[in-house]
């Protein structure tokens, strides 16, 4: 691990925001790179061989948000391809790397159904644990893909916000004892081990050896997002394993990560919900202004906290206790209760389960565990899963009967 | 009531004029999108449609009038021609154009919901001016239903989110009540009498006489055959003096008569200002703007070939049902 690290190697490297760093002759804390475990599992092949990250980032902990992508993660984007190959050569590429992978274009704003891609895996090994009052499962990663009224049985309207899973595969394990010499006790439970999910498959080409040396142990194609989760040793599962929107069931309550809409700098009328200054009676020049940040005396400076314009949004929030009130089967599609998801259509969320135990109604152990298998079903799946007291448009209108 | 029918409803004697505006609406929609067409496709696209039911809309004077065109576009599709009347009978079946919020999954899984609805509740062509009824499951009302009769002013939303608006006038008091097409409490909705009137909105009528959206609670349907086209109503409505609930005058109203008495000179002013700023008089050479506004016709196509056939089976179960309803000898009016 450490001989990968040695000044003497050189390569360029290009942050996010575009600030390259040559040549760099002095390599960062080893603590801190020790993060790199996390992707390399201890490995030195993981990154085909070495790479140099030379990043201190002091003032990480201060900031809201990040603009660029955290130093931890492996470069993903390739740059721009300029290779002059002919048709022939192209098409040739594209033939090995069907040969390899199978398809590999999933295209999310077409009409899809976002069942997964066929798994490399000849066979699914279900090395099964079984259930405790105190495991985790792993989540699955979705697209909001927009919202709609639905109305339940006694005629209340509500929003529902529609979540897709998208073409889900499990990437990797990561063991609890790997997770505690790389974390320490950064998370609150010590047991506890990571499984890294990808969606969306993509064309190969696209992206950078170092990352796609991530997908190689699983042989899937490169996916277009990676997510991680906590899970207990008997929720672990094989990599390759598919998920579908079956791993939940209709009633759960599911917490949701994600980033919010982003909406740039803006002023503190919109930001903060201030009210301005009036349009007229001789105000000038400062109608969306905030007007006054203190006083004097002792408190003559801006003090922390103060709400003043800034960027807003963008910013990774996560909603807890969401139901999931209808699931379709067919497109792998979540119904949420609310209009409160996160982000913009189109943008990815992570679900999983709720912590929040007190809660949860929901008897855990009839959840499917550790995911959902549907081959192994023995029953046909119904297309569309709903709460009871959910209205399904194939019923007929709601009456109300008069008491007696 | 009696005054409003004075006003008329004959049908419109220009409809061929409208329709030809309406022709010409299409063509240019498909003039904007044909270099994305396949031609390959047509032949196969007019051979499923063929085969599939088609609704019986061939009457509408807007096809036989494009067909006798001699300038027609050779790009044209005959597929579009035939779902061309779709988009005002079944206007909700369209997403919203905005772009950022569209998705093909969403949009079909609304789709198949809102023909699930329609399925078990007869929703009839309406538009905007047409006489509705609807009945309601009210849980607080008197026999747990609710009836409600208006002039349809508004016309908003796209599937599940569609919503028209009633007007009526009860007991002195105007009163709008807006409702959700597919909302599951709806028992029924009844089309009283289907015309057309020559604003998108009608929402002007707030500050009109109550005459013009006064409407008995025992209305009977008006009889009509169902093959020939929505009569058009040509009605002038006179506005009140000011105040208004809203700057008309911006509005370009057509159904409205002459106000310019009401306006001050600083108002025509400002009039012209904002028919220069808000380039009101080149906004209909505008082609981008058309067809950011608007679903492409070829995306219509295939919305509509996709749910024209379960589409058909329901009209037609329809006029199964009003044919077993009993006769009721129409009243006369005036």
């Amino acid at each position: 691990m450490t001989s990968t690290l040695l000044p003497s190697v050189r390569r360029t490297f290009q942050t996010g925001r575009g600030q390259l760093l040559q040549n760099a002759g002095v390599v960062g804390p080893l603590w801190k790179l020790g993060n790199l475990q996390f992707l390399l599992n201890g490995s030195n092949t993981a990154f085909g061989g070495s790479v140099t990250f030379i990043q201190t980032r002091e003032m990480s902990k201060v900031k809201h948000r990040h603009t660029h992508p955290r130093h931890i993660w492996a470069k993903k984007r390739r740059e721009r391809n300029d290779q002059e190959l002919t048709d022939d050569n192209q098409s040739f590429l594209k033939k090995i790397i069907y040969d390899t992978y199978g398809p590999t274009t999933f295209d999310w704003r077409a009409e899809n159904t976002g069942m997964p891609f066929v798994s490399p895996l000849k066979q699914i090994i279900h090395e099964r644990g079984v259930w405790e009052p105190r495991s985790i499962r792993t989540g699955v990663i979705a697209r909001k893909i927009g919202i709609h009224p639905m109305w339940d049985k006694e005629g209340k309207r509500m929003l529902t916000t529609l979540l897709q899973v998208t073409d889900n595969h499990v990437l990797k394990y990561i063991p609890p004892e790997v997770v505690q010499r790389n974390y320490g006790k950064r998370f609150t439970r010590q047991d506890v081990g990571l499984l890294l999910v990808g969606a969306e498959s993509a064309d190969p080409q696209r992206f950078t050896k170092e990352y796609l040396n991530l997908f190689e142990e699983s042989g899937l194609p490169p996916k277009t997002k990676i997510s991680r989760f906590m899970v207990t040793p008997n929720a672990k599962l094989q990599p390759g394993t598919p998920l579908f929107a079956t791993h939940f069931k209709v009633g759960q309550l599911v917490e949701i990560f994600g980033h919010t809409i982003d909406h740039g700098f803006q002023g503190v009328m919109k930001r903060w919900g201030f009210k301005g200054m009036p349009a007229s009676h001789g105000v000038t020049k400062s109608h969306r202004r905030g007007g006054n940040t203190g006083g004097g005396g002792e408190k003559a400076r801006i003090w922390p906290g103060t709400k003043l314009p800034g960027h807003m949004g963008n910013r990774w929030r996560k909603l807890k206790g969401q139901e999931i009130v209808r699931i379709n089967t067919k497109y792998n599609v979540l119904y949420i209760r609310g209009p409160a998801v996160m982000g913009e259509v189109g943008s990815f969320v992570t679900v999983c389960d709720t912590f929040m135990s007190s809660v949860e109604t929901m008897d855990k152990s009839t959840i499917p565990f550790p995911t959902h298998y549907p081959e192994e079903s023995e029953e046909t799946i119904p297309e569309e899963y709903y709460v009871p007291n959910l209205f399904n448009f194939g019923e007929p209108s709601i009456v109300f009967e008069e008491k007696r | 009531m009696l005054k409003l029918f004075r006003y008329g409803f004959a049908e419109l004697s220009s409809i061929s004029q409208l329709s030809r505006c309406l022709s010409i609406g299409a063509c240019s929609r498909a003039f904007t999108s044909q270099a994305r067409r396949d031609p390959s496709e047509t032949d196969e696209a007019t051979a499923a449609i063929n085969e599939g039911e088609r609704l019986n809309l061939e009457s509408d004077s807007t096809r036989t009038n494009s067909n006798a065109d001699p300038h027609q576009n050779p790009y044209k599709n005959e597929m579009e021609e035939t779902f061309a009347p779709f988009r005002f009978v079944y206007p909700e079946f369209l997403p919203d154009p905005t772009i950022k919020w569209r998705n093909r999954v969403r949009e079909k899984l609304e789709r198949m919901d809102m023909l699930k609805r329609r399925s078990n509740i007869d929703i009839p062509e309406f538009y905007v001016g047409s006489i509705l009824s609807v009945t309601l499951s009210d849980r607080n009302a008197p026999g747990k239903t609710n009836t409600f009769v208006g002039i349809c002013i508004q016309r908003e939303g796209t599937a599940m989110r569609s919503m028209f608006t009633l007007r009526n006038v009860v007991d002195g008091h105007g009163v709008e009540i807006t409702f959700d097409l597919y909302n599951p409490t709806i028992l029924n909705i009844t089309c009283l009498r289907l015309e057309k009137r020559l604003d998108e909105n009608l929402r002007y009528l707030r500050d009109a006489p109550p005459e013009y959206s006064t409407f008995p609670f025992d209305m009977v349907p008006e009889l009509r055959n169902p093959d020939a086209p929505v009569p058009i109503n040509t009605l002038k409505v006179k506005l009140n003096p000011k105040p208004w609930h809203a700057k008309w005058q911006l509005w370009d109203l057509k159904g409205v008569e002459d106000f310019s008495h009401e306006l001050e000179s600083r108002e025509w002013r400002k009039l012209n200002t904002w028919k220069f700023s808000e380039g009101y008089e080149t906004a209909k050479y505008d082609l981008m703007k058309t067809y950011r506004s608007t679903i492409p016709a070829e995306e219509q196509t295939e919305i509509y070939s996709e749910v024209h056939q379960q589409l058909a089976k329901l009209t037609a179960s329809l006029r199964k049902q009003k044919r077993k309803r009993t006769f009721v000898k129409p009243q006369k009016t005036v």
